[in-house]
């Protein structure tokens, strides 16, 4: 679900300029490209970045921003809201990553065995992919989820069997387009078996569509966690969740604003950082 | 193109039996007992095992399947273990709220993606800024859209109103259900301009992290499109710029984006459902928020099912209108 491909053109618009005239564009996309580091770093250590326990109750009640030494506020109860949105954070970034994870594998494993065995086995897996796609993935995930009980765990299961399918369908292209080259025709005629040319001659030339679909995929994976959490699908009441409290504390929308959109706020950065990290990796990519 | 329609409608059909599929092997899944639920925790033994066969429990997965499935087709899908009615009747009540709110969704996101697709592609000073204006509104949660645009256009602006479909009290309330229809049909032009006021925000909250997308795809195949010869000649005769946009340019160049809108429906879906809560509207949201927290798993698969059949109906007119933009698709 490649939907978070920036607007950013990565072809020289007609006057001929490129996006950018100082920065080389090499250079802007690896900066760029470690965002993905920067937030994996900033996630795993949120429990030494927040000042405060994220269930902790430290101050006065809904503390405006800035005041009371609360960066972001505090909430309802004198939560310190920036320990709660770090924790969140860490939460979703953890789990968009996972489901990134699980659907590579899982979804690449199924792509490289169909492209590379081609045949009935070819057909009968692409069938089952296709079946899944067909399917809208936020609508099944909140069914799994439904059917299973709200809970971090679920989500995950529930997100990875709807995120797979389109991991196997771009490494099956691949694949099928790869297994057409001299390379692979040269390893076969070398006498190389099945699961050799699959794994050396095969998996490493998908390798690198898998990695830009995956990173693109992020952001969007982030929106939908957040998603799913606001409706109450997540983790339950008092864990830091930053769609989930979001949604509880919307009744304080028009007196105390901060409590409901700093949480907001933050899913939008993650994935804002996400998409343009993605951008970057995409560009490195293509640019080999 | 007869031939295409009959293709795809045995494909949606194969695809709703899939779908069938996955949901009642969630029902089996689920970790909610529906005749401990229907009975209460006082029941008997006895009676637990006697309304277990009754409801056919015992049977063969295969056989409680093809019931299953014969019930939906018949309109039963289940009662609420919350509200005690069949979810058919919940599913009426609350529908024609969602399908006014996601319809009206789905034209601002068409509209503004194309006003998003040629805005970019068109070269103005402010283009690079708008660019990245559009990345971050693609990047914000509809909640976020929807929070921000109570507090900015509700609460400080006082322009746009925050919640439910309308404050006209004796609004009429049919024949269709969609308020602006009705409002439309009973000719009352007060209640249609204060229905098209509730729909906005929500409708926007929910339209531009789609329209983003569809038109991020738009743009792509428009500047392409602006590359053929075919576009150069039409420039070269003399046309004017917005001529050959419209009558060269832009329908050639539709395809793609309509794929996207297909498969963006599937994440509107998912931003209603959140949309809805924000701003009261009385529509399968709600329902499924209230659904959720007490594992009322028939309202909630109800409600899963429709929205999948909505999704796979619409891809295949998607699929429909692409071969009706562009012959050669039709195989």
């Amino acid at each position: 679900m490649a939907t978070a491909e920036a607007f950013v053109p990565t072809t020289p618009l007609r006057s001929g300029r490129t996006r950018t005239a100082r920065v080389p564009r090499g250079r802007l996309d690896v900066l760029t490209a470690g965002l993905l580091g920067l937030i994996t770093v900033v996630a795993l250590a949120a429990p030494l970045l927040a000042p405060h326990g994220p269930l902790d109750t430290v101050g006065t009640p809904t503390s405006l921003p800035g005041t009371e030494g609360f960066l972001l506020g505090s909430d309802s109860v004198g939560r310190d809201i920036l320990s709660r949105v770090l924790y969140g954070l860490r939460s979703s970034w953890l789990a968009a990553l996972a489901v990134v994870a699980i659907g590579v594998l899982v979804g690449g494993l199924i792509g490289l065995i169909a492209g590379a065995r081609g045949g009935w086995v070819d057909n009968v897996l692409m069938r089952v992919t296709d079946a899944f796609l067909a399917l809208p993935a936020p609508v099944v995930a909140i069914a799994v989820v439904a059917a299973l009980g709200p809970g971090l765990f679920h989500t995950l299961l529930a997100l990875s069997i709807v995120w797979w399918p389109f991991y196997a369908r771009i490494l099956r292209g691949e694949v099928r387009a790869l297994a057409a080259r001299p390379h692979v025709e040269a390893a076969r005629l070398a006498g190389a078996g099945p699961v050799r040319i699959a794994v050396k001659h095969l998996l490493p030339g998908a390798v690198p569509a898998a990695v830009v679909t995956a990173s693109l995929d992020l952001g969007t994976l982030v929106l939908t966690l957040a998603g799913l959490s606001f409706l109450g699908l997540g983790q339950s009441a008092p864990a830091p969740e930053l769609g989930a409290d979001a949604a509880r504390n919307l009744s304080y929308l028009l007196q105390d604003w901060w409590i409901p959109v700093m949480p907001g706020i933050a899913v939008a950065l993650l994935s804002l950082a996400a998409n343009v990290a993605g951008d970057g990796i995409r560009n490195l990519m293509s640019n080999r | 193109m007869p031939m295409l329609i009959a293709k795809r409608l045995a494909a949606v059909v194969v695809i709703l039996l899939a779908l069938t599929a996955v949901l009642f092997t969630l029902q089996q899944s689920s970790t909610a007992d529906p005749v401990k639920t229907m009975l209460g925790p006082g029941a008997s033994r006895q009676l637990v095992l006697d309304t277990r066969k009754k409801l056919g429990l015992d049977d063969p997965l295969t056989a409680q399947y093809v019931r299953y499935v014969e019930h939906l087709v018949h309109g039963d899908l289940g009662t609420s273990y919350r509200t005690r009615r069949a979810v058919s009747t919940d599913l009426g009540t609350f529908l024609p709220a969602t399908v006014e709110l996601t319809l009206f969704a789905l034209v601002l996101a068409l509209l503004l993606a194309v006003g998003f697709a040629v805005a970019t592609t068109l070269r103005w000073p402010g283009a690079n800024a708008f660019r990245l204006l559009l990345l971050v509104g693609a990047s914000a949660p509809a909640f976020l859209l929807a929070i921000g645009g109570i507090i900015i256009f509700y609460k400080q602006l006082g322009w746009l109103p925050a919640t439910g479909r309308t404050d006209i009290l004796d609004a009429p309330t049919g024949p269709t259900g969609l308020l602006t229809v009705d409002a439309v049909l009973h000719a009352r032009p007060d209640v249609l301009g204060n229905a098209l006021q509730h729909l906005l925000l929500p409708g926007l909250a929910i339209a531009i992290g789609p329209a983003v997308s569809i038109g991020r795809v738009l743009r792509s195949s428009l500047v392409t499109t602006l590359r053929t010869d075919y576009t150069r000649t039409a420039r070269a005769k003399g046309l004017r710029e917005v001529q050959v946009m419209r009558k060269h340019v832009l329908r050639n160049s539709i395809g793609p984006a309509l794929s996207m809108t297909g498969l963006q429906v599937g994440l509107m879906f998912a931003g209603v459902l959140v949309v809805e809560l924000i701003f009261a509207w009385p529509g399968l949201g709600q329902y499924t928020a209230q659904s959720i927290p007490v594992d009322d798993f028939p309202a909630i698969a109800g409600v899963m099912l429709l929205l999948g059949v909505a999704y796979v109906l619409i891809n295949t007119v998607v699929d429909l209108l692409q071969a009706a933009a562009d012959p050669r698709i039709e195989a």
